[in-house]
């Protein structure tokens, strides 16, 4: 100890920052967790083996991070281009338009998920209207997709933005000046820019969207099989008094999305890496 | 290959940038458009890369009407004051960039374009740092890059946006001392902007003076310092002091100049120009053009001593004289002394400053 104490730093008080960073996440995030591995692990490794190889939780477990991806990637693409409108094009009501990506955040998901459900149901707005070309989203796989992209979207554009805003005009300009198209100028000099931040986008998009609930049991109709999401079958469990049952899934989605989350940081450290470190 | 400017005009909102520029610049040269932020040079310049659309006039380039042309066709190399070179890049990758994004038919073969590039490395002394990322490099070696990078794609002329405006002193003297000895060997017709007129004076083959959307005058080096043609330029190339002139009796009088400009005075001929070095000083008046005036500081560091000195109406004037003199006369701080103007350039017209 004494010689770490030797050390001195420009900046003061690492001692006590991550003092306070340990027992902090300590409390909020780990030994919570920590409980319920814990929990878990009460139940013979045998049980938890046939616990999670149940069709129905594979199926949950299918659907939950299947259209979790699909909705990340969804707002990957439509929230950088919102980013985009945002940041390069002045319009009226612009103001208007940037505090409407943040109302996903601020709703109460279940608002939200009954919202769409009203629109989406075969009597509704866009449901009626979607009928005729076989469309169905309420109560299907697609309407989960919906739900999920809706509460996702500000992710994606609240990390783009701000790197949008701090890239340059002048590279874009060097690029034109170099006899490169518009398209070449995008793919090879404005989207490797901004890939780390649209990965960091779509990993917290995607962890949003697999830890959501509120929104999704409304327009999934639930059915066993088809259209039930992990979150909503721990529910079941717990309401079956199975509080074992419900803490194992809840490790298998953990144990997945921490893999999946490391893996996307990984992607984007990589990607920045090439920009090099400043 | 030379460059025409017709009757260019550009204005942003009720701001006008450039006010009907006309220009030629020879094939082979290297030119500056010098002038204080706000003159129009830079607009100037992006508008003949295609940066920028002017509201009137025509560019051509090596007799061919460009005009019309998008930046990407025009195949005019630019430099920017902040590099803009691309930071996900290798420097390798960067310089190759303009010669990879040109269609398959008239895109080099790879080895070829690894040639080309690492010959282009080579002339900017940057061969080893091939591989290094834009931010691993010092600011003069990323200018260098971003120079290379304009060249490989072969352009037909060289642009370059205050290039060592972001540099610090030293690094900026070295860097265009080099790209004087880079042009001679490409001799591709380069046009530079800069604010600063040892630059230009030091760089350039000729001079463009520009100040508030207008040329002011085009020349040498020699010409646009020792003969200025208007007093805007005779102000912006070096340290200058105002006096008033009158005539009296066919003859010159030189008095001091009270800081004001055009006090009404009918007999004022106007406004006499005098560079530091123009002056005589003495002890004693031994004419009566000699102006008394007051040491009030010293600056005895390098081969000339700065003096700065107040006359009886309170104007200060910059007086540099050599050391030997200096010594001579044993000036010291808070002296009496006299100064006769030796060379006085006289615009008619009263000029503000």
């Amino acid at each position: 100890m004494p010689l770490l104490m030797k050390r001195h730093s420009v900046l003061p008080g690492f001692g006590l920052a991550a003092g306070y960073t340990l027992l902090y996440l300590s409390l909020i995030v780990l030994i919570p967790l920590a409980a319920m591995a814990l929990r878990a692990a009460q139940m013979p490794l045998g049980d938890i083996w046939k616990l999670l190889t149940d069709p129905r939780v594979l199926a949950a477990c299918k659907l939950s991070f299947g259209a979790s991806f699909a909705a990340a990637f969804l707002n990957m693409i439509f929230g950088l281009l919102v980013a985009w409108v945002l940041v390069r094009y002045s319009f009226p009501g612009k103001r208007i338009v940037d505090a409407l990506v943040d109302l996903p955040f601020a709703l109460p998901t279940a608002v939200a998920g009954i919202a769409l459900t009203t629109l989406y149901a075969p009597n509704g707005w866009m449901g009626a209207a979607l009928k005729p070309l076989g469309i169905k989203v309420a109560y299907t796989p697609l309407g989960v997709v919906v739900a999920l992209t809706f509460i996702g979207l500000p992710f994606v554009v609240r990390t783009v933005q701000p790197v949008l805003e701090d890239l340059d005009r002048e590279i874009e300009e060097a690029a034109a000046s170099l006899g490169a198209t518009r398209f070449q100028t995008f793919t090879r000099v404005l989207l490797p820019a901004v890939l780390p931040a649209l990965l960091a986008g779509f990993g917290m998009a995607f962890a949003r969207a697999i830890g959501e609930y509120g929104s999704v049991v409304f327009i999934s109709g639930n059915m066993p099989m088809k259209t039930e999401i992990l979150p909503l079958l721990i529910m079941t469990k717990l309401e079956q008094y199975d509080y074992v049952g419900a803490t194992a899934i809840g490790v298998l989605m953990l144990v997945i999305s921490f893999g999946l989350l490391f893996v996307i940081n990984a992607l984007q450290r990589w990607s920045g890496a090439r920009a090099a470190a400043h | 290959m030379s460059i025409v400017v017709n009757n260019i005009t550009k204005e942003f909102g009720n701001f006008v940038a450039l006010r009907d520029v006309s220009l030629e610049i020879p094939s082979g040269g290297l030119m500056a458009l010098l002038g204080p932020s706000g003159s129009g040079k830079t607009t100037l310049l992006r508008i003949i890369a295609g940066l920028e659309v002017p509201n009137a006039g025509s560019i051509v380039i090596d007799g061919e009407d460009i005009s019309t042309q998008s930046a990407r066709d025009r195949s005019v190399g630019f430099v920017f004051q902040h590099y803009a070179l691309f930071k996900h890049m290798s420097v390798f990758e960067n310089v190759a960039f303009g010669l990879r994004v040109r269609p398959r038919t008239t895109r080099p073969a790879k080895s070829e374009i690894q040639d080309r590039v690492m010959t282009l490395l080579k002339l900017v002394q940057l061969e080893h740092m091939a591989h290094r990322y834009p931010s691993q490099l010092s600011g003069g070696q990323r200018q260098r890059v971003a120079l290379s990078r304009a060249l490989a794609v072969e352009p037909k002329v060289l642009l370059l946006d205050e290039p060592f405006g972001a540099l610090d002193a030293k690094v900026r003297k070295e860097l265009r001392r080099w790209l004087r000895r880079l042009h001679d060997e490409l001799h591709v017709t380069s046009v530079f902007v800069t604010h600063d007129q040892e630059e230009a004076l030091e760089v350039a083959d000729q001079i463009v003076v520009m100040s508030q959307g207008r040329i002011e005058q085009v020349g040498s080096p020699e010409e646009v310092y020792h003969h200025p043609a208007t007093p805007f330029v005779y102000h912006f190339l070096g340290d200058v002091n105002l006096f008033h002139v009158r005539y009296e009796d066919g003859a010159m009088v030189v008095t001091e100049h009270n800081g004001h400009s055009g006090n009404g005075h009918a007999k004022d001929a106007g406004v006499g120009f005098v560079r530091p070095h123009g002056f005589e000083i003495t002890r004693l008046a031994e004419s009566d053009k000699a102006i008394p005036a007051r040491i009030v500081h010293i600056n005895a560091a390098g081969p000339y001593v700065k003096l700065e000195l107040a006359g009886e109406q309170g104007g200060l004037f910059q007086v540099s004289v050599t050391q030997e003199t200096y010594k001579g006369l044993a000036l010291k701080r808070s002296d009496d002394v006299f100064v006769t103007p030796r060379e006085v350039r006289v615009f008619e017209h009263d000029y503000a400053i």
